[in-house]
């Protein structure tokens, strides 16, 4: 019963957050937001039974991630940005039917889901998401996962470098 | 050995004209002409040492078949690769090796001035491959590959000076008017499978009279047929245009091609299909009088024409003539024999021809020629030979061969007696046209002027040949002597076996001879009076007759009738397709399908907007879509 | 593979088809960001919330079928998601620079 209780408050902060997050003019106030949204997915991480992708994502994703973001919209400037008029403001209801088409789609699709067990109560689980399960599994099973995304991030890392390098010489040019 | 001797001798010419098309750059002189004069060399060797072993056998034994492998078998229709050798095969293997090898040894020194040396070796190596192809053909198949083969090959070598428009044009006429033939040839072929359900030689002319009946329309209708492809072959009305215009290629092709062996390749069929034209007395009927037309128009023709080539062209037209007459009339060993004499004396004409052209370095026209006999004296003896031997004058060859034919003809019927009269009366022409070409180019005056250069003789490698034809023109005709011997006769029956018997009585036979005799020397005399005893006296009678000169020299309009009826509307219908329909049905399908892929291409480029949105809103929606599949199939 | 079993009694506890629920929603609504968004960078915002409703689903299906599986794909999809944030900002620091409009819109030279 707890479960659902908490569930119920991670869900509608997440949700509320979301739409602030789509919403807003100002970069930094929709960080923000997305800094509670991601906040309120790691509770319902905990909920699941995954302590250490919870702390994970409390630790890089909101703690790093969005950070790098408010650096770079320090960098830009406060002021909300001069746009001209929306080139594509006719087919903003294209773009509502979709995602409504999608989402009814989505609906049937659950609801039709021949998944046993599926709207039942979850069983108890085993340790599956301890640090150490993790540990284990990324160390046995998953080690190719594991290599491939150290070279994704050497492949940003390197990437940004020449990013940030190109710029500096665009500049110099002028 | 008859057998490999066979595929020896027709395979060499074509590995000659390969060798001789495919060497990288130009080989050198002697190489050519080894290889091209020594194909032909040999395959004559082979051929005499052939007729050797066909001659060591007994009569009843010298018919050789010999197959390489099944061509094709289509629904029931079986062809194989194989030739025949037999007396009429043999008969003319011989002479398109042997007066071949003449002729292209002669051509050696002849083309020596010409920088595409190899090119005309090795086309006339590709001709006596086909020529020889053609001839050795056991079933109609190959006949008709061989054929086809030798009218490409006639094309090739007129339009040898590729670089005068005048040679293009006449090449082209050539190939146009052969293929009109050829359609013939082809339906007659098909028609033959139809009937017979074969094609090979043996087993058509075996099953002929009980399949087709005598007088039958099949049979009509296939002799026709076969017809129509050997008269555009062998140049007989209303398909004869071809031939004088095809003078535009040299002198030896002159002589080989359009004299003595592919011009008499339509002859050689009627002969072959002796059995088939029996069965249709109409068609046989149909072969002679145009055979007598064409050689009255022929002759006719000749007898101004100012060109010493073109003279002996439409002698060639009516002495063919001679030939497709003989053979609708059943005289089908007359007609070979005439062939034969025709093949030596024809050439020798045409090959001494090359001579004075040689010497007036390329001056073709007789009113710049005159008194020749004493700049050249080997070349006048032998045109006089020619002469003699084409009107018919013992006891040169041509008076045993066109005596044989004007006999018979005579014996044979009422159609005989009217084509033979017109023979007799051809003779006399054929004596006028051949002296007034030798009078004027070589008796009386020299033209205005002079000679620029003093006409000098050609090396030995022309004067042999012609040496050896002069020879074989004078004594050839002695093979068959009337009333004494018919070794020609007796050579070719066993390929004829459904001859007929005709044969003239004695009287009628010397009646005949004396008076196409007595014909043919007051044609001579005539010329001799107009052009040799007072050379002035020509130009007076000319004008007098200028209204029938003119009807001749427009070679009695055919070409203009042609140009008219066929050539015009063509060429009118061409223009209208032109304008009207083009634009709309071929330009307008192009541009239809270019407009629809230019209209596709439009809107598929509205895709590429450049704005990341509408490529997110893309594949949203592709999502959705799939989605929905995915959700509706459950 | 059956939900394995550790104790017979079921907790009242939240069903997975709420929280794949929960992260349909999210995904549409970071959807609807990526679509109506012209600045860049609050573009970037939406498609984090995208990735994270992912990451909700996956770990949802580990507990599901009591495997670690799940958790790990989210791990992964964490990283890559840092790193497409670093180049993504990158850039858009880097169109900055060069004094060009920061509207997706008006960085269309790609275009056929």
């Amino acid at each position: 019963m707890g479960e659902r209780i908490f569930f119920a408050i991670a869900a509608f902060g997440a949700i509320a957050s979301a739409v602030t997050v789509i919403t807003v003019r100002n970069p930094f106030r929709a960080a923000v937001a997305l800094i509670v949204a991601l906040l309120s997915i790691a509770v319902v991480f905990l909920l699941q039974r995954a302590p250490f992708v919870a702390m994970i994502q409390v630790i890089v994703y909101a703690g790093a991630i969005v950070v790098l973001f408010l650096f770079v919209i320090a960098y830009l400037g406060d002021h909300p940005p001069t746009l001209g008029p929306d080139p594509l403001a006719r087919y903003q209801v294209l773009a509502w039917l979709a995602i409504i088409g999608l989402g009814i789609e989505g609906f049937l699709a659950l609801a039709n889901s021949h998944l046993p067990g599926i709207d039942a109560n979850p069983y108890e689980v085993s340790d599956i998401g301890s640090p150490t399960a993790i540990g284990n599994a990324f160390i046995s099973t998953f080690s190719v996962a594991f290599e491939a995304t150290s070279l994704v991030l050497l492949v940003a890392a390197i990437g940004a470098v020449l990013l940030a390098r190109r710029a500096v010489l665009g500049e110099r040019g002028r | 050995m008859i057998e490999t001797l066979a595929w020896i001798v027709l395979g060499l010419p074509l590995a000659g004209a390969l060798l001789l098309s495919l060497w990288p750059g130009e080989p050198a002189r002697p190489l050519t002409r080894i290889v091209g004069l020594g194909t032909i060399v040999l395959g004559f060797i082979g051929s005499a040492v052939m007729f050797a072993e066909l001659l060591s056998r007994g009569a009843s034994n010298r018919h050789v078949v010999s197959t390489l492998w099944e061509w094709a078998n289509v629904d029931g229709l079986r062809i194989n690769l194989s030739i025949l050798v037999d007396p009429l095969s043999m008969m003319m293997m011989l002479i398109i090796t042997g007066v071949g090898s003449l002729i292209v040894l002669y051509s050696t020194e002849y083309m020596n001035h010409d920088r595409d040396y190899r090119r005309f070796f090795a086309e006339m190596n590709f001709f006596i491959f086909a020529m020889l192809l053609l001839v050795l053909a056991a079933n109609f198949f190959f006949l008709v590959v061989g054929w086809a083969l030798v009218g490409l090959a006639s094309y090739l070598l007129i339009g040898y000076y590729y670089e005068k428009p005048s040679a293009v044009a006449a090449a082209k006429k050539a190939f146009v008017i052969n293929v009109i033939g050829d359609v013939g040839l082809v339906l007659g072929a098909l028609l033959i499978a139809k009937t017979f359900g074969t094609l090979d030689y043996g087993q058509v002319f075996a099953a002929a009279p009980a399949r087709l009946g005598h007088g039958s329309f099949t049979a009509e209708m296939i002799c026709l047929l076969l017809f129509v492809g050997c008269a555009a072959k062998s140049a007989q009305i209303p398909l004869h245009t071809w031939l004088p215009d095809a003078m535009e290629g040299p002198t030896p092709v002159s002589a080989l091609i359009h004299a003595e062996t592919m011009v008499t390749a339509g002859v050689y069929l009627i002969v072959r299909c002796n059995v088939l034209f029996q069965l249709a007395p109409y068609a046989s009927d149909t072969v002679a009088v145009v055979g007598a037309a064409t050689l009255l128009v022929g002759a006719s023709i000749a007898t101004v024409q100012e060109d010493i080539k073109r003279v002996l062209a439409w002698s060639t037209v009516s002495q063919i003539g001679y030939m497709v007459m003989a053979a609708g009339l059943g005289l089908y060993s007359e007609a070979m024999f005439h062939l034969l004499m025709h093949a030596f004396f024809k050439a020798l004409l045409f090959l001494a021809a090359g001579v004075v052209i040689h010497a007036l370095a390329g001056e073709q026209g007789l009113n710049r020629m005159g008194g020749l006999h004493r700049h050249l004296k080997f070349a006048s003896i032998s045109m006089l030979i020619g002469c003699l031997a084409i009107s018919g004058i013992p006891p040169f060859s041509g008076f045993f061969s066109k005596d044989d034919i004007l006999s018979h003809a005579m014996a044979a019927g009422p159609v005989g007696v009217v084509v033979g009269t017109a023979g007799v009366i051809g003779a006399g022409l054929t004596g006028f046209y051949m002296f007034r070409m030798f009078f004027r180019a070589f008796t009386g005056p020299e033209p205005d002027g002079g000679y620029e250069h003093r006409p000098h003789m050609s090396g030995w490698a022309m004067a042999v040949p012609v040496g050896i034809l002069g020879v074989l023109a004078t004594v050839g005709g002695f093979i068959q002597v009337p009333g004494g011997w018919s070794w020609v006769n007796t050579w070719l029956s066993p390929s004829l076996p459904a001859a007929p018997d005709i044969a003239p009585s004695a009287t009628l036979q010397w009646i005949t001879t004396l008076v196409s005799l007595a014909v043919a020397l007051s044609g001579i005399a005539v010329a001799y009076w107009l052009f040799a005893a007072g050379p002035a006296r020509r130009l007076a009678y000319a004008d007098t007759l200028r209204g029938l000169r003119g009807v001749l020299l427009d070679q009695w309009r055919f070409d203009d009738i042609y140009e008219s009826a066929i050539i015009e509307p063509g060429r009118e219908l061409g223009d209208a397709a032109v304008r009207t329909a083009e634009p709309r049905f071929t330009q307008g399908l192009v541009t239809a399908a270019t407009g629809v892929t230019m209209v596709t291409a439009r809107g598929l480029h509205r895709m590429q907007t450049g704005l990341v949105r509408t490529y997110a809103f893309a594949v949203v929606a592709g999502a959705a879509v799939v989605g929905l599949i995915v959700v509706l199939a459950r | 593979m059956t939900p394995t079993l550790i104790s017979h009694h079921t907790t009242t506890g939240v069903p997975l088809s709420w929280y794949l629920a929960l992260s349909g929603v999210l995904f549409l609504l970071g959807l609807l960001g990526v679509l109506t968004r012209r600045n860049p960078l609050l573009l970037l915002l939406a498609v984090e919330l995208m990735l994270n409703s992912a990451n909700i689903a996956l770990v949802g299906f580990s507990r599901y079928w009591n495997v670690s599986d799940g958790q790990i794909f989210a791990l992964v999809v964490m990283v890559v998601a840092a790193a497409e944030v670093v180049i993504g900002l990158g850039l858009i620091v880097a169109v900055y620079r060069q004094r060009l409009a920061l509207d997706v819109d008006a960085l269309s030279r790609l275009k056929g």
